[in-house]
This record gives C-alpha cells, structure tokens and sequence, in this order.
C-alpha cells in the first residue's frame, strides 16, 4: 500500500512539475515540451506491471487533462495506452537492469513514442495537418526531449547505486 | 466454471486495460470540438461497416418491429395510392369537362351526380345544383361526351333528370352521316333504340347518332351515340340499336346546359296539332 502511496506521489509530483515548470523549458517553434510524466510512468510500469501501469497511466493522464482544461480524456487515453506498454517490461528478474541502465531510456523513448503518437494523431484529426509533418514537427521531438530527461533517473540510480 | 475463471484471471489485465481504455474515449467524446466531430464521423462509419458486416445475422425483434412498421406503411402507402388513382380520375374528367365548357356556345352550369338510379324502367339522377343554379326543369343534362337526359324536377339546391335510360324519354335524333331521322328511346330492358327509322333508310354500324333540329327540348348536334346494329325490321320501320356515348354506370359529373325550348314554336305547333285534330 505504501508502495503506491509513494508511485501516486511520485506521478503527482512529476504531473505538477509538467504543469508549471516545464512550459519554461520549451524548444522549437512548435514550443516542444519533455514530456516528464511518462519517465515516472514507466518506472511505475517496470516496477508493478501492466496493470498498475496502466491504472497510473489513466489516472495522471485524467489529471493532466483537467489541468490542460481543453481535451478531457485524450492524455489519459495516451497515457493508459503507455502505461500499459511499459508493464510488459515487467520482469522481477531484469528490473534493476531496465531501471538502472541505459535500456530504461529505451524503453521510455517507445513509451513516449506510443504515447506521442497517439496523443499528437487524435490531437490532430480533422486540421490539415499531413501526418509526416506531425511526426516530424510533434511526436519525434516530443520523443527525443523526453528520453533526454530520462537520462537523469538513470544517473540518478546509478549514482545511487555505486555510493550503496 | 474454474476453467473459465481461470482464463478470464489470465484476461485481467487486458480487460481493465479495455475498461480504461473504453472511459477515455467515453471521456473523449464527451468533448466537443473539431477532433471530435471528425473522430464521431469516423466512429459512425466504423460503426456502420461493422453492422453492415453483420446485417447477414437476423435479429428476430427487430424484424418484428420493422414487419409491422412495413405493414403500416404498407396500408398507408395502398391508402394514398387509391387517393391519388382518384384524383387522378377526378382530373382527367374535370379536364375533359373543362375543354367542353370552354368550347361549348351555350351557357352551362355544372353539377355532381348525388343520386342514381340505373335498375328500373324509369331511372333518373339527382344532381346537386338547382333554381339558385339557374337550373330549370327540360333544360338538357349533358357531359363532355354526349346527352345524358333532361331536367325534370328541381328544389333550390337540387335537380332530378330523366337519362336516356328512361322510357318516358324520347329524343329526336338523326344519323350524322346520312342525316336519316328517327326518335331515341329506351326499351326498358337495356337497349336504346333509335325508332321511326324507315326500312330503305341510310343507317351503318358505326354511324354517329346526334340530336335533330326538330327536338324541342335539345340543342341540335348534340352526340348521342352511335349505331350497333343496322336495323331489325318492324313491318315499315326499323330500329336501331345505340350504344351511348355516355357511360351511365360511371357518371360524376354533368353540365345542365341553359337552353329552353323556344316558346312560341312549342305554341304553334300546340295550335296546329289540336287544329288538325
């Protein structure tokens, strides 16, 4: 229970952060944001599997989405999806491998990547958008920025690791 | 049961990805703005290839309610054909009328046929105009396509007239063609003859039959009918069998033509009749 307790506290944390702080820290005209969330998601995903990965990925993406004021449902929709996908990294024996190397910033580019895609694609129906130009403008960026601040848990644990 | 409760144990997890999955677009849609009007559009055909796919499938209530829907329509499909075959009807003869009254020389005034009689030795119609109508009793009862009788009776609104089918009704006529002369009447049995036709007389089958100029109560040239037969012999005369043109089962609608016999010609041949008697 405190277990998830401390994953609801983290994704609560992370989904405040991505609300007011990471606005300042946009790129490209397209104002491209890393997308904060999603790196604590997957971690919940590696940890607890695809359902409570799934469950955290509905539940701050719900709350992303009443914070957006705009597209209720949609984030919560990508998130889900994601979540999910990062649960089928669940393996108790290749945990700390997924969690403290250079394959979890793998594994959330792709989980960014489900989630951008599928955000960006519902996001964009009905515009004139091509949906090259999304991938490139959007979902690519959107990816790549997110799986830079991946990089920080990684070193994160891993300093955390060796001072052990 | 334990099989089963263990495959959906195995299932869990994808049927609460599904739940989640399934609020969100519930959550989704649930907005409105362009994204979701293009996703609903989207849906909608999705939606309705998917059903389509399974149209084959019969849905045993549904094809109850859309019977009986069918059935409804059905009738009430039958009951504005059968309207519209009326009008149809109606306006063919209202038209053919109408070209009548435009070509006729006399003034008329047109009536519906509320009553008729067609089974006895005497029959008779009632139209619905009468004296408000300028209707007066002997003025002559036509259609479009020929005599149908003379007025015998009127009330205010009402009119009764002698048709051809009446034995009490003779109408001086002749032979368009051969302008030979004879007297309509009925039989009372359902033949019009043409009478007083002499045997050497000029009369084919076939032969247009019109009102004389020696009738008092009609107009000459007024169509009758025409011959069936040519004759069968009666000592000197012979009579004519015609067909008219007129379809008394059918009748609707009829002009009363405005023309009255010419008084003082009725009253010279009153005062040489009874001087020759």
């Amino acid at each position: 229970m405190i277990d998830y307790l401390k994953y609801a506290g983290i994704l609560l944390g992370l989904v405040i952060i991505q609300k007011t702080l990471i606005g300042f820290i946009d790129v490209t005209e397209y104002r491209i944001t890393p997308d904060i969330v999603i790196i604590g998601l997957v971690y919940v995903g590696i940890k607890r599997g695809k359902i409570i990965g799934g469950i955290s990925g509905f539940l701050s993406g719900i709350v992303l989405d009443i914070f957006s004021f705009s597209f209720i449902g949609l984030m919560a929709l990508a998130k889900t999806v994601s979540g999910f996908v990062s649960g089928y990294f669940h393996n108790e024996l290749k945990m700390e491998r997924y969690l403290n190397t250079y394959r979890f910033i793998v594994i959330v580019s792709f989980c960014s990547l489900v989630n951008n895609f599928l955000y960006y694609y519902i996001y964009f129906q009905g515009t004139s958008l091509e949906m090259s130009d999304m991938v490139l403008r959007y979902v690519v960026p959107t990816t790549v920025y997110t799986a830079l601040f991946s990089v920080f848990p990684v070193l994160f644990a891993r300093k955390r690791r060796f001072s052990r | 049961m334990k099989t089963l409760l263990s495959y959906l144990g195995n299932l869990k997890e994808y049927l609460i990805f599904s739940a989640l999955i399934l609020i969100s677009i519930i959550l989704i849609f649930q907005n409105d703005n362009v994204q979701i009007r293009f996703l609903r559009v989207v849906a909608v055909n999705v939606i309705g290839v998917m059903q389509s796919g399974f149209s084959f499938i019969p849905n045993i209530f549904e094809l109850e309610r859309e019977n009986k829907s069918l059935r409804e329509s059905n009738l009430e499909l039958s009951r504005e054909l059968s309207r519209l075959k009326e009008s149809k009807l109606e306006n063919l003869r209202l038209n053919g009328m109408l070209e009548f009254k435009q070509r006729t020389n006399y003034r008329v005034a047109t009536g519906k046929v509320i009553g008729k009689t067609l089974i006895q030795t005497r029959n008779n119609i009632t139209i619905d105009i009468g004296e408000f109508d300028s209707v007066k009793i002997g003025m002559p009862v036509i259609t479009d396509k020929g005599l149908v009788g003379k007025v015998v009776a009127t009330s205010k609104n009402y009119s009764i007239a002698q048709i051809l089918l009446n034995r009490d009704l003779k109408v001086s006529a002749k032979d368009q063609r051969s302008r030979v002369d004879g007297i309509i009447s009925w039989d009372g049995e359902g033949k019009v003859l043409m009478k007083n036709v002499s045997k050497s007389a000029d009369v084919k089958v076939g032969d247009v039959i019109i009102t004389s100029e020696y009738s008092n109560v009609f107009p000459p040239g007024l169509p009758i009918g025409y011959a069936t037969t040519d004759g069968t012999k009666d000592n000197l005369f012979k009579h004519i069998e015609i067909e008219c043109f007129v379809d008394f089962e059918t009748l609707e609608e009829v002009f009363v033509l405005k023309f009255l016999t010419d008084l003082e010609r009725k009253e010279l041949e009153k005062r040489f009749s009874e001087k020759a008697k």
